[in-house]
């Protein structure tokens, strides 16, 4: 293969060995890596971008859609070996823990629709997190995050980062005051979630922005719940915006991944992090990932639509005492909803008279609805916090946060919105 | 990558300092708390790297050895002068030869400086304070030439801010701020 340089053609080598000094090394950090392809129309929108940013027709067949690059390994060249010696080895390909083409495509697409620079795909959700959070400290700094953290995330954050010697403050993710009044003077890094789980609480990002600019620390908001279609996180100031992979963005229950995704400096500083943590996506991953996010812009339209009439619907039912969308007016967040998402998650959150008893009843009588975990979907899944994510806190506790006895989280699929609502209304009817 | 250092980064970094001029403003700062005699715990401060910044957590100790009338715990303030010297012009020729894509096997500077106590002590008047000058020698064991070598060490002490510092001098502003009890 003479004369391929086996990554991104557009990132040169630096002039080492004709430069004097640094000033003549003559390269520039650019979006990617990405591998040649005809540009894109500007100003392109969701549905297109979900369905052609990162997507690479294979050139010797002509088939269309990005190959399965299922190699664990490249065939290695001078090109190869100048990346390893002068450090750009993220944009040429050698090892698929470092790079691998089905990786590029879809971190591509991702970061077209997170409008980023540049993107990373992980093993999992988890994983983004931790190499995300790593790569943004120093050692012995404060770090601050929601009080409504997703389980997994505060786990790591509770139980592995004070074990290497960092230290978390939990505030109300919807309290500036308390944001600034935790700062320290070695606070780095601001974590929050765009919309909690399960209260469907939105954290106001350009807000967050700039309590971290004044205050020189980071911002990474967890889009999960939202989406890239609900919100572009890094438009309002965030500094890397981070998924679990596994569920809106895939789609399908039927993959585990992650990503983050933002400037090229910030990613190629997560990068190393992805290399020694070694939590890297597999090809065949990749492709599933790409897949589902092809029609992402689609699918998210039929959970919003889905989401929004099954909310009305259980705000009129007599057993229902409490529903949290953030379409509705009654949302404790409804206005930054409307200044702040470009479209409604399929997340709703409702409370039956009946308690968590009742909310236990209801979830056998359901015949369409699936009793399991996760979100974002094609099937709607129903939890209940109190025996899931918020299993480890008391009544009270849960009481403390808002979330009422008898909560019933939602991830509503792409399904007709009336066999949904027919599926909850037999189910409701029996208890 | 060829001598631990990343060109590629070096030569981002330089673009984007080329472009946007703020992005090449640091700014440091040590604070020292004296503990007893002339023994203090310093304290490296946040380090601004453009809009950057850099927490550090890095102490360590300042001390003279007992002939000075301290301890000899830790290095005396001389010794991080110009260990600071010497750090500087490492770096700088480290990154000067992995610009030329030459490798390093060993490197080592040496850094020597001699004073006479009479200035400190006002014992002889006209003796001077200052160092009388700084000395350093690199021993280099890399495959160049020796006329390549000597043009990167000429061009690490040019590009070196803390050599330059020294040589030229810079103003020092001083200023007594009371502390309570």
């Amino acid at each position: 293969m003479p004369g391929l340089c086996k990554g991104d053609p557009r990132s040169k080598a630096p002039a080492v060995g004709s430069a004097a000094w640094v000033n003549e090394l003559g390269r520039a950090r650019r979006p990617g890596p990405a591998l040649p392809a005809a540009a894109l129309p500007a100003a392109l929108g969701s549905s297109t971008l979900s369905v052609h940013a990162g997507s690479r027709d294979d050139p010797a067949t002509g088939a269309v859609g990005t190959p399965i690059y299922q190699n664990s390994t490249f065939v290695l060249g001078a090109e190869q070996y100048r990346a390893i010696d002068q450090g750009y080895a993220r944009d040429r390909f050698i090892y698929t823990r470092y790079g691998n083409p089905s990786q590029w495509a879809v971190q591509e697409k991702i970061a077209a629709l997170e409008g980023a620079e540049s993107a990373l795909v992980f093993a999992s959700g988890m994983a983004a997190i931790a190499a995300s959070v790593l790569a943004m400290l120093d050692r012995g700094v404060h770090l601050i995050a929601s009080k409504e953290l997703y389980g997994g995330s505060y786990a790591f954050f509770h139980h592995e980062l004070p074990s290497l010697g960092f230290s978390v403050s939990y505030v109300d993710p919807r309290d500036p005051n308390a944001v600034r009044a935790a700062l320290r003077p070695n606070t780095m890094l601001l974590f929050f979630e765009a919309m909690t789980n399960p209260l469907l609480n939105l954290v106001d990002i350009a807000a967050m922005a700039a309590i971290a600019r004044a205050a020189g620390a980071k911002l990474i908001v967890d889009a999960t719940f939202v989406s890239p279609l609900g919100v572009r996180a890094l438009e309002h100031g965030a500094d890397l915006v981070l998924h679990s992979g596994s569920k809106y963005l895939n789609g399908h229950s039927d993959l585990i991944c992650g990503a983050v995704a933002g400037s090229r400096k910030y990613v190629d500083r997560v990068w190393p992090r992805l290399l020694a943590y070694g939590g890297c996506l597999d090809p065949h991953a990749c492709f599933l990932l790409e897949r589902g996010l092809k029609t992402l812009a689609l699918r998210m339209r039929a959970h919003e639509q889905g989401a929004s009439a099954i909310a009305e619907y259980l705000a009129r039912h007599r057993q229902v005492g409490w529903v949290r969308h953030t379409s509705r007016a009654d949302h404790p967040d409804h206005a930054l909803a409307t200044r702040q998402l470009r479209q409604h998650s399929g997340v709703v959150a409702f409370a039956l008279h009946g308690g968590d008893a009742a909310a236990l009843a209801l979830l056998p009588r359901l015949r369409l609805m699936r009793e399991a975990t996760s979100l974002g979907g094609v099937e709607t899944l129903v939890s209940l916090p109190f025996n899931t994510s918020h299993a480890a806190f008391t009544a009270e506790q849960r009481a403390q946060i808002g979330i009422p006895p008898g909560c019933v989280r939602l991830s509503v699929g792409i399904e007709d919105p009336a066999d949904l609502i027919a599926d909850l209304d037999q189910a409701l009817a029996t208890i | 990558m060829k001598n631990g250092i990343a060109t590629a980064a070096l030569a981002e970094l330089a673009a984007e300092v080329g472009e946007r001029p703020q992005q090449g403003c640091v700014a440091y700062g040590v604070q020292l708390n004296w503990r007893s005699g002339t023994r203090a715990e310093v304290e490296a401060l946040p380090m601004r790297i453009g809009d950057e910044q850099v927490s550090r957590g890095l102490r360590w100790e300042i001390d003279e050895p007992r002939q000075l009338g301290g301890s000899n715990h830790a290095p005396n303030p001389q010794e991080y002068l110009l260990s600071g010297l010497g750090g500087c012009l490492m770096v700088g020729f480290l990154v000067g030869a992995s610009v030329r894509g030459i490798q390093i096997e060993r490197f080592a500077i040496e850094v020597r400086a001699e004073l006479d106590l009479a200035g400190f002590l006002g014992v002889r008047k006209g003796a001077p304070v200052a160092l009388g000058g700084i000395r350093y020698v690199m021993h280099v064991q890399a495959e160049a030439g020796d006329a390549e070598l000597e043009e990167l060490r000429e061009l690490a002490e040019a590009h070196s801010p803390n050599a330059m510092t020294l040589a030229h001098g810079v103003p020092i502003h001083g200023a007594l701020a009371r502390t309570s009890r």
